[in-house]
């Protein structure tokens, strides 16, 4: 397992985009701390070479299509309405190509 | 009494009757959202419900739930009202149409008449990290102990009988052990029997659409109406739906009941194990045979550990949509990957943050197969043992939480080295996706504690007809802060 520092959870978070204060910083250390005790009990448990990863709880089968028949698409204004950033129609970002 | 504390079908018999209509019912339940001080409403829908109410005026006899105003916690999706989960990343986001469970009962003439708080974006327990603060217990005016969560909001309401029911969503026990500490019925159902669209996703493998009512026929009355497939949700069932609303209480003679005796010994509460071991001593003399089994301390210790670890990884990845961009606040930024960023680091709780930066370690590279991969082997492993159990039973019975709720001074939102079983083995029917329900066992000092029964995959009616059964051991059917009951255990 990937050692855990300051700078590790650092940069997972700045991954995951988000920052947050040296005092939380410090908190989630503590807290991995006590979440690799946690996750030995996870290790601790025997006899899991017969059993796959459980990614839902049953297998569902959904085999179904839709008819086709046209349907009326979200509204321009709809789909922009929740938008805070909306210029001529479109969502405005920064340039990505500068 | 007032029609809004009596049970649904007494209040559908009065509507038939034209002994009262939609509109008295909801303000009246307006009234009482509005006195209540329990902090459990992110809004309240006075207008709306009153227009709705106003238009129902020839009472549907064979729709039980004609007219029965509702709550619905705030991570469901609502056409055109502010939806947020309790969470500032979602602050103004009005969705742009309806939960199907908010459709279907909008098809059943309920009337919504507002939206309860939770644990921000569902992930917590305690019922005190949602951006609107604490939201606390009806039992305890002097607002010491929690109410629980992540569920908090609806539980709190439907205890302080504001309305007949409400709805809430469980990814680990969020409303099962709310409804522990509010004395009420809470039921999530198999995994798949409720779809799940517009419900905010936490951890897709383990959510489910649950619900609060005060008794189990009004819990059975709620199911068959949100019950069944929806082509918008692929992960929605197809199998047939029972008449729910038809069970009867089950005749337990020769029910098997198991009870995991490691669960047991894990309450400390001595007035929880006397009530408990009095319970187990009223189903035997009902004629059901109850077996103590082992399950096993090291899975049972596991579970935490293996929800947090599924939990978090699932959510880290469902929530990286909340960027501020198509929707929630917009707080600018040079790049665009420093407008998702401040979006994030402005609209995340620090206890949300931390959840995600845990999850995000999981899927590591490095850290997959020791810790994200084999949760899910352990979580395989624990489900093949409950399936195993119930093989040979009918239903598992056991303390629904380790007391009553607890003070909100001695709750934490980081993880603890203290771990106990009680508090956690709820999970088993997340893990499994089994129906699984909490009922009153007793009250403690005036605070209720529940109980927790949990079935075979899709057979809730079996179930609901043994919460049935059980509610007429306990006298606590219909149980609220407006309700006086005598417990029985």
């Amino acid at each position: 397992m990937k050692e855990i520092n300051l700078d590790v959870l650092r940069d997972a978070a700045n991954r995951l985009l988000f920052d947050m204060s040296d005092e939380e910083y410090r908190t989630l250390l503590e807290e991995f701390g006590v979440l690799t005790r946690q996750m030995e009990t996870i290790g601790r448990i025997e006899g899991l070479e017969g059993f796959e990863p459980m990614t839902f709880p049953f297998n569902c089968e959904t085999d179904y299509l839709r008819e086709d028949e046209p349907e009326t698409p979200l509204a321009r204004e709809e789909a922009l309405r929740n938008a805070g950033s909306v210029q001529d129609n479109e969502i405005k970002l920064p340039k990505v190509v500068l | 009494m007032s029609y809004l504390d009596q049970s649904i079908r007494e209040i559908h018999r009065a509507l038939v009757e034209r002994k009262t209509t939609p509109l008295d019912l909801v303000k009246e339940a307006l009234a009482r959202a509005k006195a209540n001080k329990d902090n459990a409403f992110e809004m309240i829908l006075e207008e709306e419900a009153i227009a709705f109410a106003s238009t129902l005026t020839e009472p549907e006899e064979d729709n039980l739930l004609w007219g029965i105003p509702y709550l619905a916690k705030d991570n469901f999706s609502t056409k055109d009202l502010e939806t947020t989960a309790s969470s500032n990343v979602l602050s103004g986001y009005k969705p742009l149409f309806d939960a199907t469970v908010i459709k279907k009962l909008h098809e059943k003439k309920c009337v919504l008449i507002g939206k309860t708080t939770l644990d921000e974006l569902a992930m917590g327990g305690t019922g005190t990290t949602g951006h609107k603060g604490v939201t606390y217990n009806p039992y305890d005016p002097s607002h010491q102990r929690m109410v629980g969560g992540s569920s908090c909001g609806s539980a709190a309401a439907v205890a302080a009988g504001i309305v007949p029911f409400a709805l809430g969503s469980d990814t680990g026990d969020s409303v099962r052990k709310p409804a522990s500490y509010a004395g009420l019925v809470g039921m999530k159902p198999t995994w798949g029997r409720i779809s799940r669209y517009g419900l905010f996703p936490f951890a897709p493998s383990l959510d489910h659409v649950g619900f609060f009512t005060r008794s189990a026929d009004d819990n059975a009355i709620v199911l068959s109406a949100l019950a069944g497939r929806d082509d918008m949700d692929s992960t929605s069932s197809t199998k047939p739906v029972d008449d729910y609303a038809a069970a009867t209480p089950a005749n337990l003679s020769g029910k098997r009941i198991a009870v995991i005796q490691e669960i047991v010994d894990s309450v400390t509460n001595p007035d929880l194990k006397a009530s408990f071991d009095r319970s187990i001593a009223a189903l035997k003399e009902a004629g059901a045979v109850v077996d103590f089994v082992t399950f096993g301390l090291p899975e049972l210790q596991a579970i935490y550990p293996t929800y947090i670890v599924i939990s978090c990884a699932e959510a880290t990845s469902n929530d990286a949509n909340l960027d501020g961009i198509k929707f929630g606040p917009f707080r600018g930024g040079k790049t665009y990957q420093e407008v998702m960023s401040n979006a994030r680091t402005a609209g995340f709780s620090e206890l949300i943050k931390r959840r995600f930066v845990i999850g995000s370690f999981a899927l590591m590279r490095e850290n997959q197969d020791v810790l994200f991969l084999r949760a899910q082997k352990v979580r395989a492993k624990i489900v093949a043992k409950v399936n195993e159990i119930l093989e040979n039973h009918d239903v598992i019975y056991v303390p629904a939480a380790p007391g009553v709720a607890p003070m909100i001074a001695s709750s934490s939102d980081k993880l603890s080295n203290e771990y106990l079983i009680a508090d956690n083995h709820l999970a088993l029917g997340n893990f499994a996706g089994l129906p699984s329900i909490t009922l009153p066992l007793t009250l403690i000092h005036g605070l209720p504690v529940g109980i927790n029964f949990m079935g075979r995959a899709f057979e809730e009616k079996e179930l609901l007809s043994i919460a049935e059964a059980f509610e007429q051991i306990s006298g606590l059917s219909g149980l609220s802060t407006q309700e006086n009951k005598e417990a029985r255990l």
